[in-house]
């Protein structure tokens, strides 16, 4: 099975690390804009990776099953169609509004030439998703999803986020989507350790993913914490001590029996790491060199419909990426 | 012009305080009212 990557940036080099210490995968193909980038990122993991010219847009090679795209915000829009017209399957990490709508879109076309299209296969969107359908698989019913990620993979990752912070946040308020024009929303959000608390705003991040995993669902948001400042201050200004690290926290309310019951549920490491790990499972899972989930039928989908949750935390748990349950009162 | 030093100067220690608190400042002590524990196989619960 050979893996098509695109994007070697922070993100990509991980995923590129993950796919090649898949046995099943027997080959990568990384393609970057900036060709250095790609072979220092494939130079360590040769011979199964290998640089290819590839660019978004471009036909899609032969003997490709999966591509996976770890690409800054709005590329993934151009690099899948020619994957899905090919019926290579698809899986992204984009987390950007109109990134995941355009994937979405795509839905039809993939079920037409039998592609998969799996969107929002990162940390937030991703995991959170997969964390939240484990949740609501305790419980009888799901009514409330609120997830909140801190923490980002690397400048074009950072640069995504403080657009999204800009763009016009949508929550999802008694089964209806609303659109605040007016920023606000945020909320101090409590993590896993060493990142603790952080204040999150609300943003648009992939809300319409969990909505599409829990039909029926009446309240959802999604919300990012602030990026670091870009260090031009003219003022020394306080490092954060939890500098580098990421966590995301899915908080599902739902009801079992007669009771309502709070699962919280919360995930540190590296965004980048765990981005990338996200990634390369599903893409290896969609290759067929992992089973980490049901078969598939073609079309769009977001990773919480894609995978079995306890298969996949427990594949991330084998790649180092471990989550955690709140027990307590939820703050 | 007097009371635009005034205004200055209050400005310059609004500025003094808020740079202080900002670099010197503490969190308040978190809310405990409970921990997060590793989910282990095999149901990861």
């Amino acid at each position: 099975m050979t893996v098509l990557l695109c994007g070697a940036g922070a993100v990509g080099a991980r995923a590129a690390r993950q796919l090649v210490d898949t046995p099943g995968v027997e080959h990568v193909l990384v393609a970057d804009r900036d060709a250095r980038r790609a072979r220092s990122v494939v130079e360590v993991m040769s011979p199964k990776a290998e640089v290819t010219d590839w660019r978004p847009g471009d036909p899609m090679p032969g003997g490709v099953s999966v591509l996976a795209c770890a690409l800054p915000g709005g590329v993934d829009a151009v690099a899948a169609p020619p994957a899905v017209d090919a019926g290579v399957d698809v899986v992204s990490c984009a987390d950007d509004r109109a990134g995941v709508a355009a994937l979405l879109a795509l839905g039809a076309r993939a079920r037409r030439t039998g592609s998969r299209i799996v969107v929002g296969a990162g940390l937030a969107p991703g995991l959170t998703d997969v964390l939240a359908a484990h949740a609501g698989a305790a419980l009888d019913t799901v009514t409330t999803v609120r997830v909140a990620r801190s923490g980002t993979a690397g400048p074009a990752c950072r640069d995504a986020l403080r657009r999204a912070l800009r763009e016009r946040p949508r929550e999802l308020r008694a089964g209806r989507w609303n659109e605040d024009p007016r920023r606000g929303g945020h909320e101090l959000v409590w993590f896993p350790d060493p990142v603790g608390a952080a204040e999150c705003h609300l943003v648009d991040g992939g809300v319409e993913l969990l909505y599409d995993g829990f039909p029926g669902l009446e309240r959802a948001s999604v919300r990012f914490a602030a990026p670091p400042s870009r260090g031009w201050a003219p003022f020394p200004v306080r490092r954060a001590a939890d500098a580098g690290w990421a966590a995301a926290r899915v908080e599902v309310d739902g009801r079992r029996g007669v009771a309502w019951e709070t699962l919280v549920y919360g995930v540190v490491e590296r965004a980048e790491v765990a981005a990338g790990t996200v990634l390369a499972t599903v893409a290896a899972h969609l290759a067929g060199a992992l089973a980490v989930g049901p078969a598939l039928p073609p079309g769009a989908t977001g990773l919480a419909r894609a995978v079995d949750p306890v298969a996949f935390l427990g594949e991330l748990t084998t790649r180092g990426v471990r989550a955690a349950a709140f027990e307590g009162t939820p703050v | 012009m007097k009371n635009l030093r005034r205004g200055l100067l209050v400005l310059v220690l609004a500025v003094l305080a808020g740079g202080i608190l900002k670099l010197r400042g503490r969190g308040g002590v978190p809310p405990t009212g409970g921990g997060w524990r590793e989910l282990e196989g095999p149901d990861y619960r």
